[in-house]
């Protein structure tokens, strides 16, 4: 807070700079103020923290003690705010910062993203439809349900859609090549696969085949991992692929190649492909060249066939050929130059490290020690190794485990892994270490070999030595030691090394400026290497990773070529700011559920043959586990809205925008809200489903509410039979420290017990009050109609406590009736707490900025109840609707009134001074 | 409406209310949340805090005073939780029992137990037989209570030395 009160002039010698004002808050109260200035001439920025003006008094189905439908008065007021001339609207904005004095504020706000354009944006609705997000809607008291891009209410100011996202999603931003999880998810809800395949799609040509073999970095940062276990995401995209094959695709694949400059991709692998993919799609010619015989790189040599069958890898690359990449196999390239010499006008290096690290202990070269990415691309090939009974795996990760499974399905008896490290460090995917124990795997973990024992140069045996960890290591992992005098010999026929690979030393990459360990140099962002024109990725650039990073080096580079071609920067606005949602943003409130068990062939049965291990999820089971996904980021950008819109309104990358405002004069208008009615345990809202609160209320009796103005029952839909509405709940407490009278609560609630009447004459109504406050103009006449002509029941006396019936959901309201001193148990199927008002959330932090010092309770102390009654301690700064205290509708819109012309006061002696 | 409901016909409420936990009585608006929430009221047709502190309020000293009804109160203070005024009938009530006591009015029930509790050590003296004794035994326990006694008998040495003597 920067305001400067020293300048205590008279208002007559006032240094007016600015001669428009601020209204924070477009309530009815809010709008009034604005109206009556912009009336005056003055230009009025009306500021608004939600999607639309009207406030509360927009959800309220009709006013006391007239009885007008709230909506019919609200709107063309609501319209003439919107179409005046001098009135510009700020909705869905906030307040950061306000500096400056009386005449000469400098107030910064906020704009938040909507991610739609309000001028485009014709609110046809068209969109809706279209987004498969559902949200409890906070405009009916969250009794109903909207979309994540909404219009809170039919006649919402401005006449635009509101996009909710809190950000991306954990799983999202997890994921090296941007798979959108909770996108594909929440199509999966509704059970439409083929959009949700298309959002995979968008940033990974390898549903299927990613679907079996991905380690799933999603997974291990989805938030539903804090409620109970983690989203299936990787079986789900797998559903999704498998679906595709089962159903047929909704859509025909049409190459569409319309740009002339041709491009290379060496290597056939994840990233080579995808680099394909995602350049096809922009229209560029692709060849890709691949030495071996098929394509597929470490999936189709590295990956054994009962965790990926050959069909899945090979139906997914025909599909990217598809699209139009030629894909040559046997095709070794010569050199880089060759392909230049070709008339390629870029390329993109992805030959991968398939080279097999060595332990680096004598006798490595023995007979019998294979070295896993031999042993599986020849087991792969169909033409394995021979193995005698005892095997043994040097290394943890998924080459060892592979390599031990496919050692069972070989015939060894016993197969035994080797891992230096504990469980928790094992780096392979968990579940796949789970079945490789199901089906006989032994592990040895912490323990190291150290010797090699060989007779006549066969292997016999291995010499190993225990490990403990130590402190942990530059990778985070604890870093194993030894234990002195703990060697022992394991005897063993066959031992496979699987300690990691490496890019070979020989190859095309030479040509290129490479690290000390092989790896060509790149450029991290753009992957552009030392020669122009000359991109790579995957695992030749980071040394053996996942398919997962390789496909993302794949599209990264895809961008890259295409800016290149197009000769724009390559290397500009590669980093999208994102905000990845946190844990505490996310509704957790939700029962916990296990993850659905993926299917899986019988041990006995797997092991004697490469068919497939893990079976896929049936449709049923694949939704009931989509529906797990907590939908952290709300909006999921799956984009179908922006498909649906025909304005182009939508901007899904939009930002929130900051802007300063320079002003006068600021009327505060910022409204109240309910006291939450949960605080009181005894009257059972929260736990009774039947116990409501009166804005719900309002909403269920409401025509465009969520039940279209029926009233019913939130246990069973059932109409009403008895309703009792419970007063003074949330004021006049002193125990909660709400003292004051509400003001209007017994008004609106003879109102609310009237409406009850209106929608049906034989509810029996009832009112427990302690007593009623009828001051205003007509409102003793409008509660003696509710006594007489209406006939609802008025019994003095504060309620004791609400029980339930918890056969029946019925409600049995204890009162002291005080006029026959008689306790009395008195049942309704209704309950409805008429909550006190309370100052709004967020208004101390406008206040601090304001320097403005609230009131005990919280509202805004004004200058002098009785002759300055709107403005406040600050000069320039003046207050109306609720934010000094309860008020009913037309009070509000008299200080609003009033406001306006204290504020117009001061504005005025600007438009002098011009 | 009778008159005496809006003048007072005696002091009764402000002599409470100088009582330590009495003060409170002037702000109660006779809302009845007390009764309604009451265990004793909701099992006895005729204790209700919110009448008993409206007899008090409009002054009837001498029917409150000799009534058992301020006496009912369990203390589990209930009403109190819940008021909104921030009234305490059980604060209230106790005030009363301090002012009927020194006016000599205590029911006859509560003398009786009284008297029981300091002759004997324990209230339920005539419900111990050689049964209890016996299961006492079988537990290990002392069968003799006569410790109780001489608990009750220091108590009065010490706090009711003129009334022993009397």
């Amino acid at each position: 807070m920067t305001i400067d009160h020293t300048s205590k002039k008279s208002t007559s010698k006032l240094d007016v700079v600015s001669s428009e004002a601020l209204v924070i808050g477009g309530g009815v109260a809010g709008m009034q103020a604005a109206l009556d200035m912009a009336n005056q001439g003055f230009k009025v920025h009306l500021l608004e923290k939600t999607p639309s003006l009207g406030g509360k008094m927009a959800m309220i189905d009709k006013t006391f003690p007239t009885l007008d439908c709230s909506a019919c008065i609200l709107t063309p007021r609501l319209s003439e705010v919107s179409r005046h001339p001098n009135i510009e609207l700020h909705t869905y904005s906030d307040v950061i910062s306000v500096a400056g004095r009386v005449g000469d504020f400098k107030v910064k706000i906020r704009k938040r993203a909507r991610y739609v354009d309000e001028d485009k944006c014709s609110a046809c609705a068209d969109c809706v439809p279209a987004c498969p997000v559902e949200v409890p809607n906070e405009f009916d008291q969250s009794l109903g349900f909207r979309k994540a891009i909404y219009q809170p209410f039919p006649q919402a100011t401005p006449s635009t859609y509101t996009i909710t996202k809190l950000g991306t999603p954990a799983c999202r931003e997890a994921c090296p090549a941007d798979v959108n999880p909770q996108g594909f998810i929440s199509l999966m809800k509704e059970g439409r696969f083929h959009d949700a395949l298309r959002i995979f799609r968008k940033s990974n040509p390898f549903p299927g085949v990613l679907g079996r073999v991905c380690i799933a970095f999603c997974e291990g940062e989805c938030v539903r991992g804090e409620l109970d276990e983690s989203v299936s995401i990787r079986n789900l995209h797998r559903f999704l692929a498998d679906y595709e094959r089962k159903h047929g695709p909704d859509r025909p694949i049409e190459a569409k190649i319309d740009k002339d400059e041709r491009i290379a991709v060496v290597g056939a692998g994840p990233a080579g492909l995808a680099c394909g993919y995602h350049l096809v799609k922009m229209g560029y010619p692709v060849t890709v060249f691949e030495a071996q015989p098929e394509a597929g790189g470490l999936l189709r040599y590295g990956i054994p066939e009962y965790r990926l069958p050959r069909d899945i890898l090979a139906e997914e690359i025909d599909w990217i050929a598809k699209h139009g990449v030629k894909i040559k196999t046997s095709s070794p390239v010569e050199s880089i130059k060759s392909l230049k010499k070709e008339g390629f006008k870029a390329i993109f290096l992805a030959t991968g490290a398939s080279n097999s690290n060595k332990l680096g202990i004598a006798g490595e070269e023995a007979k019998g020690i294979y070295h896993a990415s031999d042993f599986l691309e020849r087991a792969n090939s169909g033409k394995p190794y021979p193995l005698g009974e005892k095997v043994a795996v040097i290394g943890g990760g998924d080459a060892a485990i592979d390599s031990a499974r496919v050692a069972i399905r070989l015939g060894a008896k016993e197969v035994t892994i080797v891992y230096r490290r504990s469980h928790v460090e094992l780096p392979a995917i968990p579940s796949e270490v789970e079945d490789a124990r199901e089906e006989g795997l032994n592990l040895l973990l912490l323990t190291n070999p150290i010797e090699i024992l060989t007779s006549k140069d066969e292997l016999r045996g291995i010499r190993c030595i225990k490990m403990k960890l130590g402190e942990p290591d530059h990778s985070g992992r604890r870093r194993p030691q030894v234990i002195r005098g703990s060697e022992f010999t394991l005897i063993v026929d066959n031992m496979i090394i699987a300690v990691g690979q490496s890019v070979t030393p020989k190859g095309l990459h030479e040509e290129c400026d490479c690290s000390e360990w092989g790896t060509i140099k790149v450029n991290p962002l753009t992957l552009e290497t030392n020669m122009e024109g000359v991109f790579a990725g995957g695992d030749v650039v980071l040394g053996p990773a996942t398919a997962v990073k390789a496909v993302a080096h794949g599209k990264e580079a895809a961008i890259s070529i295409d800016r290149f071609l197009r000769k724009v920067n390559v290397e500009a606005d590669r980093i999208e700011e994102r905000h990845r949602v946190r844990v505490e943003e996310v509704d957790m409130e939700k029962p916990t559920e296990p993850r659905v068990d993926m299917p899986k062939h019988g041990v006995a049965g797997r092991i004697q043959s490469y068919t497939e291990v893990e079976l896929g999820f049936e449709q049923e089971s694949a939704t009931q586990e989509a529906e797990r996904c907590l939908g952290c980021a709300i909006c999921c950008e799956c984009e179908l809205c922006v498909e649906a819109c025909t304005r182009e309104a939508i901007d899904h990358k939009m930002q929130d925008e900051i802007i300063e405002l320079p002003v006068g004069a600021i009327v505060l208008a910022a409204g109240y809200r309910l006291y939450d009615v949960s605080d009181y345990p005894r009257l059972g809202y929260g736990k009774f489903p039947n116990v409501i609160h009166a804005m719900e209320y309002e909403r269920l009796i409401n025509a465009s509410g969520p039940t279209h103005g029926h009233l019913i029952k939130l246990s069973d839909g059932k109409l009403p039979k008895s309703i009792g509405f419970i007063q003074c709940v949330g004021a006049r407490d002193v125990n909660r420290g709400v003292p004051e009278c509400s003001r209007v609560c017994c008004m609106y609630g003879i109102k609310n017990a009237v409406m009850a009447k209106e929608h049906d004459p034989e509810i029996d109504v009832t009112i427990y009050y302690a007593d009623i406050r009828a001051f205003g103009k007509g409102f003793e006449e409008f509660y003696n109609m509710a006594k007489d002509r209406f006939g609802i029941k008025f019994i003095r006396g504060r309620v004791g406590e609400v029980m339930e019936d918890r056969e029946t959901g019925n409600l049995t309201v204890r009162v002291e009736n005080t006029d026959e001193h008689a306790i009395q148990d008195i049942e309704h199927d209704l309950v409805v707490i008429s909550p006190g008002i309370q100052p709004p959330w967020g208004l101390d932090v406008i206040a601090s900025e304001l320097g403005l010092e609230l009131d005990e309770t919280g509202y805004v102390p004004v200058k002098d109840e009785l002759l300055a009654p709107v403005d406040t301690t600050i000069p320039g700064v003046f207050a109306c609707g609720c934010v000094d205290s309860p008020k009913d509708i037309p009070d509000s819109v008299t200080a609003g009134s009033a406001a306006a012309m204290r504020a117009t006061i001061i504005l005025s002696q600007a438009e002098k001074k011009e | 409406m009778n008159n005496e409901t809006h003048t007072p016909s005696s002091d009764f409420a402000k002599e409470i209310a100088l009582i330590p936990g009495g003060e409170v009585i002037n702000k109660c608006i006779q809302c009845g949340i007390c009764t309604a929430s009451c265990v004793v009221a909701c099992v006895d047709d005729q204790y209700r805090p919110r009448r008993l502190i409206q007899k008090i309020l409009i002054g009837k000293r001498d029917e409150v005073l000799k009534s058992d009804q301020p006496w009912l109160c369990m203390t589990c203070r209930m009403c109190e939780e819940r008021c909104q005024e921030g009234v305490s009938p059980a604060e209230i009530f106790h005030a009363v029992r301090i002012l009927a006591v020194k006016e000599g009015h205590i029911p006859k029930v509560f003398q009786i137990t009284v008297e029981k509790v300091l002759c004997d050590g324990w209230m339920l003296a005539d419900a111990y037989t050689d049964f209890n004794e016996d299961e006492r035994e079988d537990l290990g326990l002392n069968p003799a209570l006569a410790w109780n006694d001489t608990f009750t008998k220091k108590v009065k040495k010490k706090y009711l030395a003129g009334e022993e003597s009397a």
